[in-house]
């Protein structure tokens, strides 16, 4: 974690902010906010600064400042959803050479609440009832969270996925999400209420649907899931997991990653699913309506992936 | 291997196997089968008044007290309010109150009205009283009143109903994660089981995504209280709602993700009432837009 100090305004507007900020841990986190906690522990948290901004007359707007320890972390917080208005503060873009589709979306509004990702802190800034004065309100603090000049990119697994398969499949952009926890997983795309694919803060797991509207308006989605662990032992325990809790039925056809070896590819109830392991990578694809979509999905993933490994 | 007990997944919700792989590997105990079937009907009603709530989102007591009458008229079958209650609950009954500060909180006016219209039926003040928390509040009760707000959760699908009483456990975190689907458990501790006599959902301005903080954009004016006296029936019903809202707000369907295999569950393990919406009669009165049923 390495944010400067956030000097947030003592007031705005009519609301006027306490000297010091109630701070929250992992130790106490559960306090603040129940069964919540468990989301921002699912990635790697630091700690929380809590303002209550108060005004006569007005509701409180509540300023949440979650410093997580790396900008990936604050992004996939703000990626669990990518709705709302975006807003722009200004700040500097990405590099050009880090730039894509989700780089450009720092902060986004809706219904009286602001959530931005700036460097490594997840902001939630929220008014309790929202009015014009509120809004320009939150929108100031939000501005203010984010001077920070630092404007790191997404992080590089987010940056693998292809934005189209072939001419067929594209990426649902605004459904993409980056992960650390199996909790968090569930929350986007169930699989178990076991951790079957061994998740966990070393692990960083990206998930996105592909997308297939044929001409006459059709719409196919197929899952994309892909997680990368510390090493190559660990990925290939983790899919041996995932294979033996998913597909007990099945053989097992984890085979030495190759870019030579094809996907293993099963007809399950919900549509096919093809998996690889590709050095520390797992990639698995869901509900995939034909086993040509499932195959093409993970081979073209693959082949990011190899691109990214062969420049790194 | 072959010892292993099966995990429940995704494929089970696909095949519908929930209740054989939850029996077996969380449970330990194969589904009751028999007691499930031999639920009957449940009557679930929904009355809604569009000047329940203002636009500022202040309740309306004097409206949210009419709702509260014509609910006990249409949940018991009697003739007023006064009635209602009596065939509810005891004049000498200790009565708890069980709303909800989590989340989506039950708003403060439906706990007064509540309370009110139960002094107003006879029950003394003193026989009346807040019974949310540790496992010593339905200790002292002799009947039970739920009253939470209805809301998804993020670690549960839905948190309304069936996750009401988690304290009374006195070991909430025994109730996280997979093991939610063990929520209607609870309801079968012996100083819980057969004390509740109404469960009235707070559904004057429901929240549909799972949070697991407040979010404003998915929050809406339903202006409702949902109620009836089979806890699953309800929780079943107050997904629907939830699971259409959902719908309408993306524009194609968005199920609640982890999926709330404790209701399911409090029907087919706990035998707690019926998940089939087929088996649940439901009655709406007043407002009808976006009924979302």
């Amino acid at each position: 974690m390495k944010v400067d100090n956030i000097n947030l305004p003592k007031a705005v507007g009519g609301w006027t902010r306490p000297e010091a900020p109630r701070l929250i841990n992992s130790q106490n986190i559960f306090k603040y906010m129940n069964g919540a906690g468990e989301l921002y522990l699912g990635y790697r948290f630091h700690h929380l600064e809590v303002f209550a901004y108060s005004s006569d007359g007005q509701d409180n707007i509540l300023v949440e400042l979650y410093f997580m320890e790396t900008s990936d972390d604050a992004f996939g917080l703000l990626s669990l959803d990518w709705g709302g208005e975006p807003v722009s503060f200004g700040g500097s873009p990405a590099a050009p050479s880090n730039k894509s589709f989700t780089s450009s979306t720092r902060a986004l509004y809706g219904g009286g609440l602001l959530r931005s990702w700036s460097d490594s802190i997840y902001a939630r800034i929220m008014a309790e009832r929202e009015t014009p004065a509120s809004k320009k309100a939150v929108l100031a603090l939000g501005k203010a969270i984010t001077v920070n000049p630092k404007n790191p990119p997404e992080p590089e697994l987010v940056k693998t996925l292809p934005l189209e398969i072939g001419s067929a499949w594209k990426l649902r952009k605004d459904r993409l999400s980056f992960f650390r926890s199996h909790l968090v997983l569930n929350s986007i795309y169930y699989l178990s209420h076991e951790n079957i694919l061994d998740l966990d803060l070393s692990t960083e797991a990206v998930i996105a649907p592909y997308e297939h509207i044929s001409n006459s308006g059709d719409k196919k989605r197929s899952q994309f899931l892909l997680v990368q662990y510390e090493n190559h032992e660990r990925a290939r325990k983790a899919l041996n997991h995932f294979h033996d809790a998913y597909l007990p039925e099945y053989k097992k056809e984890i085979t030495a990653d190759s870019a030579a070896n094809s996907p293993s590819l099963f007809k399950l109830e919900d549509g096919w699913l093809a998996y690889k392991l590709v050095g520390k990578y797992i990639a698995i694809v869901f509900e995939c309506p034909d086993q040509e979509s499932a195959g093409r999905i993970i081979q073209k993933n693959e082949s990011n992936l190899l691109k990214k490994k062969g420049k790194s | 291997m072959k010892d292993k007990k099966p995990v429940l997944t995704r494929r089970d919700f696909i095949r519908g196997t929930i209740g054989v792989t939850l029996g077996v590997s969380i449970l330990g105990f194969k589904w009751p089968k028999a007691e499930a079937e031999a639920a009957g009907s449940s009557l679930v009603t929904i009355v809604r008044d569009q000047n329940a709530m203002d636009s500022s989102k202040n309740v309306d007591s004097t409206i949210l007290k009419k709702m509260l009458e014509q609910t006990l008229i249409k949940v018991t079958g009697q003739k007023n309010s006064k009635d209602a209650w009596l065939s509810l609950v005891k004049p000498n009954d200790v009565i708890g109150l069980v709303s909800t500060d989590h989340l989506n909180p039950t708003h403060d006016e439906v706990v007064d009205v509540v309370k009110s219209s139960l002094v107003d039926a006879g029950i003394p003040n003193d026989r009346i009283r807040l019974a949310q928390g540790g496992p010593s509040n339905p200790k002292k009760c002799d009947a039970l009143i739920a009253l939470p707000a209805l809301k998804a959760h993020w670690l549960t699908g839905i948190g309304t109903v069936l996750k009401l009483y988690i304290l009374y456990s006195g070991s909430p975190s025994s109730y996280h994660k997979g093991n939610s689907s063990k929520l209607g458990e609870i309801w079968n501790f012996p100083f819980v089981k057969g004390k509740t006599k109404l469960v009235l959902v707070d559904s004057l301005y429901p929240l549909c995504d799972k949070g697991p903080q407040p979010d404003p954009r998915y929050q809406w004016a339903y202006k409702g209280l949902i109620a009836g006296t089979d806890p699953v029936a309800i929780e079943t019903v107050c997904l629907k709602i939830i699971t259409e809202k959902r719908k309408a707000i993306r524009g194609e369907p968005w199920p609640l993700s982890p999926p709330p295999i404790c209701v399911e569950a409090a029907d087919k393990v706990y035998g707690l009432g019926t998940s089939r919406m087929e088996q649940i009669k439901i009655e709406h009165y007043g407002w009808e837009h976006e009924l979302l049923l």
